[in-house]
């Protein structure tokens, strides 16, 4: 428990701003982009 | 799904060039983010989301769908200082003209759709009628700017088929190069463009 708490909080240290930031702009991409392209992929019929 | 793949890419591109220079690797600088996130709300509720999905008549869609877009080429508008960014806005807007003059969906013909619908199906499926999350059934004659639909499709022997229009085209190469190249920008002078 102690071990599990303590590797979570190295990994949360080793998330910076930076990283955040990049989430933020792929997630922000990834609006885009499928919000304007308009494939229709096989499968992907009916609604 | 043809489109998330070209973001993967042109991440992983950006990721081996920054690491190949010895680097750490830089994402694009894009400004306004929030807008993108509120302009994909209608396209969640109209697509994505189960509920409304069903519900939703088609005109109310179609408005949602076209008022989305016009948010997401403001902000591809906004943040035009990136190469990438540039050539996707010309996809955007590719798209954005072809949906707009057929009634807010994407058309695809009959011919087309049954590469990828199997004839029974299509069958159900009558001219005019909406396929897949933003495409209609229109023949060519009855489609505006026929050469912007979803007209396009892989070899038959490749095993993922889709169709997709030259806005699409655009759209996956610039998303690409904004990831793989997200330094590289351009600047509009009164005598022209610098890159």
């Amino acid at each position: 428990m102690k071990n599990t708490f303590a590797s979570l909080v190295f990994f949360a240290q080793k998330i910076n701003r930076q990283h955040i930031q990049l989430a933020l702009v792929i997630l922000s991409l990834v609006a885009l982009v499928l919000g304007t392209g308009a494939p229709l992929e096989g499968g992907g019929v009916g609604r | 799904m043809v489109l998330l793949l070209a973001i993967v890419t042109g991440l992983l591109g950006g990721l081996t060039w920054a690491r190949w220079r010895k680097q750490p690797y830089r994402s694009p600088n894009l400004q306004h983010l929030w807008l993108a996130f509120v302009a994909f709300l209608p396209q969640f509720v109209v697509i994505f989301l189960p509920v409304t999905r069903e519900i939703l008549p088609d005109w109310l869609a179609a408005v949602l769908l076209i008022a989305s877009q016009i948010m997401l080429l403001v902000f591809a508008w906004m943040n035009r200082h990136m190469i990438g960014m540039v050539i996707l806005l010309c996809g955007a807007a590719l798209n954005f003209t072809v949906m707009t003059a057929n009634g807010g969906f994407m058309p695809i013909n009959p011919q087309t759709a049954s590469r990828l619908i199997p004839e029974e199906v299509l069958r159900d499926f009558p001219t005019g009628s909406r396929v897949g999350a933003k495409d209609i059934l229109l023949h060519p004659q009855d489609t505006h700017f026929e050469w912007l639909a979803d007209r396009f499709l892989p070899p038959i022997w490749f095993p993922y088929q889709v169709a997709f229009s030259l806005g699409d085209v655009f759209i996956a190469l610039g998303i690409f190069w904004l990831l793989a190249k997200p330094q590289s920008s351009v600047q509009f002078t009164q005598k022209g463009i610098s890159i």
